[in-house]
């Protein structure tokens, strides 16, 4: 069975429109060779789901120095100052977040983008997902990757966000 | 948010020296506010420390331009030209082309197709029915004909200048960027032109777009531009320049009517010269 | 002129806030759409809400229709501001009343771009 994925072409469209916008020009987002020795140094990584009539992950995955200074970028902060782990997971967050909105927009819909996960180290993808589209760029000479996962087979029913809603609001009430 | 005065003379000198567009008495908000997002990217405290930066500094003063042009990417560039159109300039074509209901626009050096695809939004809006339209759109350029007959557009340029009622009502999605529907596309047509030499064969037109790109040439090729061009506007026809560019001082076969806050230019028929009547058209 | 930005993400958050408060807006976030119901109805009364449509406990889109729903709020300016930009949810989000609608990423001069269409860029300028 052929998994679907969006065109490395419009990946990297994508990832490029997200960079440029937030993050500055003065850097260009270059391709790169996948290198497993540059990934040294804590990595984070992001993901976020999207679920419906395509069903597959985004994840992005950035060492600690891209992950801070895009953290300094978004936030208007002065390069240098201390940030908080929350602050570099929101940030990385928002970052996977536009990626995947944008990706799920490029797959048959309708479909429904999860909230992003963000964690330090790497996320080990799961059996029932397998690999459809890889970026590996440099920016500002240090390593990302984008992948685009997607789920061997589809689950019988989209996710139910209300009922995600109900779970979240139990504890506002 | 403020600018000093001084700082605001400086720029709108600037931009009008290097683009003819003016900048006027109340619009110093304008200026402020698209000056901003490139101070703060150069680290100045304020627009009045970016506008002194940009004295000395050849590639930002480029940038300061192009954020205050919001370069040729816009739909609706400056809007005032497309709400003459609505208001006066269509109406008054479609009373002058009562018995062939058919309405010609030229939309010279169209660049990527925004104007030209701008015009097709609002005549789709408000050419009566049973009326037809044709937007001949020309450029030197075969790549941006290319662009214009594609009709795609980038995530970015479809923020700028179009309401989200017109992005849902006229494009569509294909992969990352938005196309033009059929009926925007069913209008436009494409041909290669070279203002600067002899026209091919081309129809009279009632309304010519040549905005912004007078600037380009010398003064002789402009006066021969405007001539060929005058030879192809109807009898009380319409064509619009840049901002503040103007026919004035390049020809005397053109007469200069205020319509809302743009200047039309209306081609002065040879017999006029001699003091006969010409056919006007009804004032809108 | 008083802007409610409403977003999940404290980054985004202050990337709009630092837009806005430079045309000389004052400002409001809330993390969700009924953070932001919570302000309203606490006598907020914002000029425009920027909002974000993924959110948790109430979504964007919901908190359009909300308000919309009130003609109390009905001189709000709403605009949207999301990953969302199938044709689709545009259309949806239109329908529910929303104003405008920006597509991340985006870049300052869009949202300033979209505020001189919808009249709403602050024209006085502070001596």
């Amino acid at each position: 069975m052929m998994l679907q994925g969006p065109g490395l072409t419009d990946l990297h469209a994508v990832v490029d429109e997200v960079w440029s916008s937030f993050l500055g020009h003065e850097e260009p987002l270059l391709p790169a060779l996948p290198d497993p020795a540059s990934a040294g140094g804590i990595t984070w990584s992001a993901a976020t789901s999207v679920t419906g009539a395509w069903n597959g992950v985004v994840t992005v995955e950035i060492p600690d120095a891209v992950a801070h200074t895009a953290t300094e970028r978004m936030l208007g902060l002065v390069a240098g100052q201390a940030l908080t782990t929350e602050d570099v997971a929101d940030a990385v967050g928002e970052l996977v977040n536009m990626i995947g909105g944008n990706v799920k927009s490029l797959m048959p819909g309708p479909s429904v983008l999860s909230l992003p996960l963000v964690a330090r180290g790497t996320i080990a993808s799961p059996s029932d997902l397998a690999e459809v589209s890889c970026l590996d760029l440099t920016w500002a000479g240090a390593p990302l990757r984008i992948t685009v996962l997607a789920r061997r087979d589809a689950p019988t029913q989209a996710a139910d966000r209300s009922a995600r809603n109900s779970a979240d609001t139990r504890e506002s009430a | 948010m403020s600018i000093a005065e001084s700082s605001f003379h400086y720029v709108a000198d600037l931009v009008r020296r290097e683009t003819s567009m003016l900048y006027q008495q109340g619009k110093e908000y304008l200026v402020a506010a698209r000056l901003l997002p490139l101070a703060r990217e150069s680290g100045d405290a304020d627009v009045d420390v970016y506008v002194r930066r940009l004295k000395t500094d050849a590639s930002e003063r480029r940038k300061a331009i192009d954020a205050l042009t919001i370069n040729e990417t816009s739909w609706f560039r400056d809007n005032a030209p497309y709400q003459a159109f609505t208001d006066v300039l269509l109406p008054q074509a479609i009373a002058a082309r009562q018995a062939t209901r058919k309405v010609s626009i030229w939309s010279a050096a169209c660049s990527s197709g925004q104007e030209a695809y701008s015009l097709s939004i609002l005549l789709d809006q408000q050419l009566p029915l049973g009326w037809t339209a044709e937007i001949l759109a020309t450029d030197v350029s075969t790549a941006m004909l290319e662009r214009v007959k594609a009709g795609r557009y980038s995530q970015v340029e479809m923020n700028r200048g179009l309401p989200a009622t017109h992005l849902v009502r006229y494009f569509t999605r294909v992969g990352s960027e938005w196309e033009v529907s059929p009926e925007l596309r069913r209008v436009v047509t494409t041909q290669h032109l070279n203002l600067a030499t002899t026209f091919p064969p081309l129809p009279t037109f009632d309304i010519v777009f040549l905005r912004n790109v007078l600037i380009y040439f010398d003064l002789e090729t402009k006066r021969d531009i405007l001539r060929r061009i005058h030879a192809r506007v109807a009898p009380g026809g319409a064509l619009l320049l840049g901002s503040s560019e103007t026919t004035l001082d390049l020809t005397d076969s053109w007469e200069r009517e205020a319509v809302g806050r743009v200047q039309v230019h209306r081609p002065i028929q040879p017999a006029a010269a001699f003091g006969l009547a010409a056919p006007t058209r009804a004032a809108g | 002129m008083h802007a409610l930005i409403i977003d999940d993400s404290r980054a985004m958050r202050s990337i709009l806030r630092r837009i806005v408060t430079d045309l000389g807006y004052e400002t409001t976030e809330a993390e969700h759409g009924q953070a932001a119901l919570d302000h309203l109805e606490g006598g907020l009364a914002p000029d425009l809400c920027l909002i974000d449509w993924n959110m948790p406990v109430m979504d964007g889109y919901t908190f359009v229709q909300r308000v919309r729903d009130d003609t109390r709020w009905r001189d709000v300016t709403l605009m949207m501001v999301t990953t969302e930009s199938e044709h689709g949810q545009i259309v949806r989000a239109l329908a529910a009343g929303a104003h405008e609608y920006v597509i991340k990423p985006f870049t300052p001069d869009a949202i300033v771009n979209k505020l001189e269409l919808l009249g709403l860029l602050a024209t006085e300028v502070p001596a």
